[in-house]
């Protein structure tokens, strides 16, 4: 029952991006497109899993004063681990990914959650919230690119949805940096209001 | 002080079983990397130099030219010249060479196949981690690099340096780095005699309507971005 509370909790209440806001650096820079965002997703989602698993299974071998090392050794060796055996074994899908992988690192969800969850939790419960946030990551991402990339190139999924008319002249902004920053200001107000309107007073 | 003693040998555990771990997995991956590294290699070699003399089949052999700086060559500062000929014909029918320059987030590394005018045949990326969505797109065909095609060392400049090749939009960084390190790769070999005649920009031009002239690009460069994109 909690399980399922555990995975769930990552995708709406505790989503990472947010709610939390934890992650912001990777999900303003690869928001370029929707397929980016797939990519980082799922790479994140990844290691996030493995972590997390790895944190919660040694939980009560390591003394928390020197935890926080711990963890980003873990978490870095993990990167690492996973960019030399996707570019030895599946070179494709590290072509397409190759890029994220290094920016994972610096992805404070993976450390946020170690941390905040993993460390406390037993490991099935671990694995169950790096899913959710996996998910609950993933799903942010798609949604700020869909905008993103509908506006700034006009496709979505590489697909040409506005016409040629619109892809000549697009409204640029929105692939830029600063584009990524003012609909993000705008998602969070929506989910602000939604929370306002469904009783609020939460906090 | 048995306490500080116990963290740090704990720290130490980790940081080994760690190093233990990645050393293994990079001894067992190292080598099929490397392996698919020099394939992919000489896969793009083959399909670069395809525009050179398309349909034979080509052979390759690799000349080192004495002091051909170049000041985005790789490490030891020399350019990696191939000489391209068709196999039962020894004598070259031109030169492809790996072009470095730094980039936004990385060292581009572009692979040019030049005729033995100096004028620029294909080109293809090889490498780049530039940002995802803007920069990374310089590898993406048709957006920059075919422009090159066709053109000498002189008419590979961008747009806002005075030639005539349109930098992608909001990527003038990657652009540039990459439109500079084939032009100074082009420039180096022109200089260390490879190419037939001189690059002469008059020679080049009136086969290929995109390109205007150098001197005059810089004009009319309002212009241009506005003409190519109409045509897309």
């Amino acid at each position: 029952m909690s399980l399922v509370k555990d995975l769930t909790n990552g995708i709406y209440r505790e989503n990472p991006i947010f709610k939390l806001a934890l992650g912001m650096c990777p999900f303003l820079a690869v928001t370029t497109s929707v397929e980016n965002a797939i990519g980082m997703g799922a790479a994140a989602t990844f290691v996030l899993i493995c972590s997390n698993f790895l944190v919660s299974l040694l939980r009560n071998l390591i003394p928390s004063k020197v935890r926080i090392p711990c963890y980003i050794v873990i978490i870095a060796t993990f990167v690492t681990l996973v960019d030399m055996i996707m570019n030895a074994y599946v070179p494709d899908l590290h072509r397409a990914l190759g890029i994220f992988i290094p920016l994972i690192v610096v992805n404070c969800i993976i450390l946020g959650r170690a941390e905040g969850f993993a460390n406390r939790h037993p490991v099935l419960n671990s694995v169950a919230d790096a899913v959710g946030m996996g998910i609950g990551f993933t799903l942010a991402m798609i949604l700020l690119a869909s905008f993103r990339e509908l506006l700034g190139n006009g496709t979505w999924l590489n697909i040409n949805v506005l016409g040629p008319g619109y892809r000549n002249q697009p409204l640029l902004i929105a692939i830029l940096a600063p584009g990524a920053f003012i609909l993000l200001g705008f998602i969070l107000g929506f989910f602000n209001i939604l929370e306002k309107r469904r009783g609020g007073g939460q906090r | 002080m048995a306490e500080m003693l116990k963290l740090g040998l704990i720290l130490m555990l980790v940081a080994l079983a760690a190093a233990v771990a990645l050393g293994l997995v990079n001894s067992r991956t190292a080598p099929i990397i490397a392996l698919q590294k020099e394939m992919e290699k000489q896969n793009a070699m083959r399909e670069v130099a395809m525009s050179l003399s398309p349909g034979d089949s080509l052979a390759f052999d690799s000349i080192s030219v004495e002091g051909l700086g170049n000041p985005f060559a790789s490490v030891d500062n020399t350019l990696e010249i191939v000489r391209v000929s068709v196999p039962p014909d020894t004598s070259r029918i031109g030169y492809l060479f790996i072009a470095y320059g730094k980039g936004y987030s990385s060292t581009i590394q572009t692979m040019v196949a030049a005729d033995l005018t100096g004028s620029v045949s294909s080109s293809a990326i090889l490498y780049q981690q530039e940002t995802p969505g803007l920069g990374a797109n310089v590898a993406a065909p048709s957006k920059l690099i075919e422009n090159y095609s066709g053109r000498s060392a002189e008419g590979i400049l961008l747009s806002k340096d005075g030639g005539g090749i349109d930098a992608i939009t909001g990527c003038t960084i990657t652009s540039r780095a990459v439109t500079n390190s084939v032009r100074e790769g082009l420039l180096a070999m022109g200089d260390a005699g490879l190419f037939r005649t001189a690059p002469v920009i008059a020679e080049e031009i009136p086969a290929h309507q995109d390109s205007c002239d150098s001197e005059e690009g810089a004009v009319v460069s309002v212009d241009g971005p506005a003409g190519e994109g109409g045509m897309e």
